[in-house]
């Protein structure tokens, strides 16, 4: 049975909470392996050990910063409205940002007589993605 | 809000352990900083054995 807002029980509830809780470690874990086989493909193992090692670093800090900051840890646990509201919010901002970033660097390869790549393609993705989040949301609340 | 938690004795810490939320974010509903979803708006008045309009018309006023 699709599980809604309504019929989700507690167990269901918790259950999201323990993934939710792992997903920022996880993500630092991933995005280290993913370091590590592009530096071992591209034959640079130095950087391949060095950005495993800086990612899980990362995941691990993040774990222990949340036993210490509320911040840290209503971004681990996900409870806290508030916090995930400043979450989304700074994900927008930093979304923004680097969209901007990708349009003015379009603009400075296209004067220097360039066609604009890999900006073009990266602009054309954060524009789909905007239209897709739209349409979605659109239809979900 | 800040006058029924404190009638009760309650930290922030405690409250916000209650209804699901963190200390910062209590504080933050204390001091306008914030404005509560409708769900955590109940949940404080339901905590408080009270109307949402009795936890919030003071600190709005």
């Amino acid at each position: 049975m699709r599980t809604t807002p309504e019929t989700r029980t507690d167990t269901d509830r918790n259950e999201g909470r323990d993934v939710t809780r792992w997903a920022v470690p996880a993500v630092a874990l991933l995005a280290g392996l993913g370091y590590l086989v592009a530096g071992l493909l591209g034959d640079d193992p130095r950087f391949a050990w060095f950005g495993l090692g800086l990612m899980v670093v990362v995941g691990v800090a993040f774990l222990v910063l949340a036993r210490f900051s509320e911040t840290a840890a209503g971004l681990r646990d996900r409870n806290d409205e508030r916090i995930n509201q400043i979450d989304a919010s700074a994900t927008t901002f930093a979304g923004s940002t680097v969209l901007l970033v990708v349009i003015a660097m379009f603009m400075v390869e296209v004067a220097r007589g360039q066609d604009g790549a890999p900006y073009s393609a990266l602009g054309a993705v954060g524009g789909v993605a905007y239209v897709v989040a739209l349409v979605w949301l659109r239809f979900r609340r | 809000m800040r006058d029924l938690r404190t009638v009760r004795g309650l930290s922030q810490a405690h409250l916000g352990q209650a209804v699901g939320v963190s200390r910062q974010t209590i504080n933050s509903i204390e001091t306008g900083k914030y404005l509560p979803s409708l769900p955590l708006a109940l949940a404080l008045a339901r905590f408080f054995d009270t109307t949402v309009e009795e936890v919030f018309h003071e600190d709005h006023a």
